[in-house]
């Protein structure tokens, strides 16, 4: 039975741990916090701008691939894609994730502008932005997160992807959360529509402003614990409902984060949280242990392979100095740096270089030598550490994540497979 | 070095740096456990990185005192902000010429345990009549239907005193046993299960004469009187060998000496080094053994569905939750984790009369979880939580070491 230590509880990290357990694996999934996951969308995004807007992701996959050398994609065919997105829909269960990872959903943002993603959750499905929608958006005075008057006046005045326009009016209503709050955050509602009585009232002060045909769009705090509330406030309310992402906390990412999170100790994942890797030791080529910092010392976590997935330099997991001399925080990685300088002064131009930064790998995900060879023959890499991505402007974040996840799990099977089948012939 | 120049080092060395890496994500606000049962507390978040940047001296923002300090905050931040540890302080300097004589009373656990034991019946009953509780309420500002401890006739020195030695041969090495002042007054069982397991193992157990490790005055925010109790607790644990690994069934305690109270009161000093990253929690040790393939897992079946509750202060420590590890080596134990972040009961706090209540709302669905899985017997490893357990889901609470005990067939 292998050993495996995975860094990183983001969906990589959880997914490429899940995976393994599953397989026979034992996997230790140590976390310095909570992962970045949380902090999502609570969707799916394959690819979305390639620079234009993608309607048909997969299908754009191979030659966004080839005008992109060195990027993730360019390990991770659509085929592999396609089935990771699959499989994540498989763990977190149709209740959280819906959708054709061939096919972009355009849905609303919190600000009213249009984005292209592949999967979303069943409460966000019917906010498609195609010709001839008819919103009412709907805010609620406590919730300071969101503008309704924002986000229908931009959906309607944007010509849409797909050709035509929508409609969208907007009502902002006066509905506490909890007595004597004059400012809730979106969890706060969201626990509060767990509870079928508060999400009665809720419903029928939402039921009173809604007009003949119009689709009600509401800020994404529809139950946090109980999947199905969105789903009974639209028929309480009589009329298709929708939920539009906020700002964090997000309680779409949150419900995400915690199915996947519950189905990794369900699969007998040990997870470790609160505590920073902050050393390894090696021989002979392969990692042989990580120590992580608990609060009473280091403590050693052996394994036969590591799977690195701790993000990038939002997570801390990558860090420039003002020389920009690039570091990667956990094994010293080399890292893959574009030609000239990493930042440049034009704020709307074209991606930062510095965003290109990361961690190069071959095609089972070892990490790798710029260019060269496997750093250790055990330590994969998997995720936002990955070079060569402007995650959040082709909207590829999550596909690159699980797609990583998944092939970097695989190889280590496989590895672990050859080894054994080796040993008994030895 | 006094408690004073102990807070400041702490606020500017180890907490108040961590402050330019909040980068607002509100992951922690998410993970609070008493900002989601009452708006009186604006969250760790609002109360700490945030506020902190207003505090010149004195706090401005009143509500950090509901803060829990159950730690699940500093546990889940990404960017390794020590909110907790900011908010510690903070009460601690807001609440320096005002401290409540209720709380300076609750935070002596050794004298409660030592004038109890000797009275144990009598104290028993004391705390049962409801009339007295409400006088202790008015006067002392303790709930009345806070929960209590039940006082032992025996203390685990007692025990030790009058016992039979072990049978089996020390072969493995001696170890140092801290028992902590509940494990010695009020839970003597835990405490004797747990000495009895390592001696099972095949360990030579000490039991150095022990006192508290002050961190009750701590999260009360009596840093004086707690920094003089850690320390002489190092020296007393120190006493015993310099070089042994030292054990602890008490999981708070064992934070205390980790790294609360350098995080928070800023104590450092060689000698809590020292101990601190030589102590284990019990589970944690016996899972290091097992790491190490020299766990012996001849374990006989006890065929037993409960839930097991990891107390904040014990996931705190950053090292996962070793008893659902080692309660799955168990055949037939099916512990279900209670997935609550805290029992509300969080050292003393569900005590108080202002904030009972709150308490009682953060351990709601935790009891109810008790209720429906085993409403006859849970897990739990730190003292404190399991009297609030017991009381609020009505269940028999206990230190998973007893399982280990039981499945070793030595009860």
């Amino acid at each position: 039975m292998a050993r495996v230590v995975v860094i990183g509880a983001g969906v990589a990290g959880l997914v490429a741990a899940i995976r393994l357990a599953d397989a026979g694996a034992r996997v230790a999934l140590l976390n310095k916090g909570t992962g970045g996951l949380q902090l999502s969308q609570g969707t799916l995004d394959i690819l979305g701008y390639a620079p234009e807007r993608v309607e048909r992701p997969l299908d754009a996959l191979a030659g966004f691939a080839a005008a992109n050398p060195g990027h993730p994609y360019a390990n991770l065919d659509a085929e592999l894609v396609g089935r990771a997105a699959d499989y994540l829909c498989e763990l977190v269960g149709p209740a959280l994730l819906v959708g054709d990872p061939a096919v972009n959903l355009q849905l609303p943002t919190a600000v009213g502008a249009i984005r292209p993603t592949a999967l979303a959750a069943p409460s966000m499905t019917a906010g498609a932005c195609v010709d001839g929608a008819n919103f009412v958006i709907v805010g609620l005075r406590q919730l300071k997160d969101f503008y309704p008057d924002l986000v229908a006046k931009n959906l309607a005045r944007t010509d849409l992807p797909g050709g035509g326009r929508l409609s969208a009016r907007h009502v902002m209503l006066d509905l506490p959360a909890r007595a004597g709050e004059v400012d809730s955050f979106g969890l706060t509602y969201a626990r509060a529509l767990d509870d079928p009585a508060y999400r009665r009232r809720f419903a029928q002060a939402i039921k009173a402003v809604v007009g003949q045909g119009e689709s009600v769009g509401l800020p994404a705090v529809l139950g946090v614990d109980d999947h199905g509330a969105w789903a009974e406030l639209s028929e309480l309310i009589g009329a298709p409902v929708f939920e539009i992402p906020l700002p964090p906390p997000s309680v779409p990412g949150l419900r995400l984060n915690r199915a996947l999170t519950a189905r990794a100790k369900a699969s007998g994942v040990r997870l470790v949280p609160g505590s920073k890797v902050t050393g390894f030791r090696s021989s002979g080529g392969s990692v042989d242990s990580v120590q992580l910092a608990t609060a009473g010392g280091d403590r050693t976590f052996a394994a036969d392979a590591f799977v690195l997935a701790t993000g990038g330099f939002e997570a801390g997991a990558l860090s420039a100095d003002s020389y920009h001399n690039l570091h990667e925080s956990v094994f010293d990685l080399p890292l893959r740096r574009p030609e000239g300088h990493l930042v440049h002064g034009d704020y709307w131009g074209d991606p930062q270089p510095l965003f290109a930064v990361g961690v190069e790998t071959d095609h089972t995900m070892l990490a790798r030598h710029p260019g060269g060879d496997p750093v250790y023959d055990n330590l994969y890499a998997a995720g936002g550490i990955l070079a060569g991505a402007t995650r959040w402007q082709e909207k590829s974040g999550e596909g690159i994540a699980v797609a990583s996840a998944v092939l970097a799990a695989d190889s280590i099977l496989a590895a672990a497979s050859t080894a054994t089948t080796q040993g008994a012939a030895s | 070095m006094n408690a004073a120049e102990g807070l400041d080092f702490a606020q500017t060395e180890v907490a108040r740096a961590s402050l330019d890496h909040c980068v607002k994500c509100t992951i922690c606000e998410t993970h609070c456990p008493v900002s989601a049962v009452t708006p009186k507390f604006t969250g760790p978040k609002f109360v700490g990185p945030q506020a902190e940047r207003f505090r010149h001296g004195e706090s401005v923002d009143h509500s950090l005192d509901y803060c829990s300090s159950c730690g699940a905050c500093t546990l889940a931040c990404p960017q390794g902000v020590k909110i907790a540890e900011l908010n510690s302080q903070a009460r601690a300097v807001m609440k320096a010429d005002h401290m409540p004589l209720r709380d300076q009373l609750i935070s002596q656990t050794t004298l409660m345990g030592m004038a109890m034991t000797p009275v144990a019946p009598l104290a028993n009953a004391a705390l049962s009549i409801k009339p007295l509780r409400n006088v202790v309420e008015r006067v002392l500002g303790i709930h009345r239907d806070a929960p209590m401890p039940k006082a032992n006739t025996q203390t685990i020195t007692g025990w030790l005193k009058k016992r039979k030695k072990p049978t089996v041969k020390a072969t493995r090495g001696t170890l140092i046993f801290f028992h902590g002042c509940a494990g010695g007054y009020f839970e003597v069982e835990t405490s004797k299960k747990s000495i009895e397991v390592l001696e099972h193992l095949g360990y030579e157990v000490l039991v150095p004469k022990q006192g508290c490790c002050g961190l009750a005055q701590q999260s009360n925010g009596l840093f004086d009187g707690a920094t003089q109790k850690v320390l002489k607790l190092c020296d007393e644990l120190r006493a015993s060998g310099r070089d042994l690994t030292i054990i602890s069934s008490s999981g708070s305690c064992t934070g205390m000496l980790k790294h609360e109270a350098h995080e928070i009161m800023g104590v450092d000093d060689s000698r809590l080094a020292d101990v601190g990253t030589r102590i284990r929690d019990i589970m944690e040790f016996l899972l290091e053994l097992y790491d190490a393939d020299e766990l012996p897992t001849d374990f006989k079946p006890v065929p037993l569905t409960a839930v097991y509750h990891a107390p904040c202060q014990l996931k705190s420590q950053g090292m996962g939750q070793p008893a659902m590890e080692i309660l799955g080596l168990i055949p037939g134990v099916e512990a279900i984790e209670s997935g609550a972040t805290c029992c509300g009961i969080a050292g003393t706090y569900g005590l108080k009369k202002e904030k009972y209540e709150i308490a009682q709302a953060v351990g709601k669905p935790l009891f109810d979880k008790v209720k429906d899985v085993n409403p006859s017997f849970a897990m739990c490893d730190t003292e404190t939580c399991r009297w609030q357990i017991r009381k609020g889901s009505g269940a028999e609470v206990e230190h998973p070491i007893f399982l280990v005990h039981q499945a070793y067939g030595l009860s």
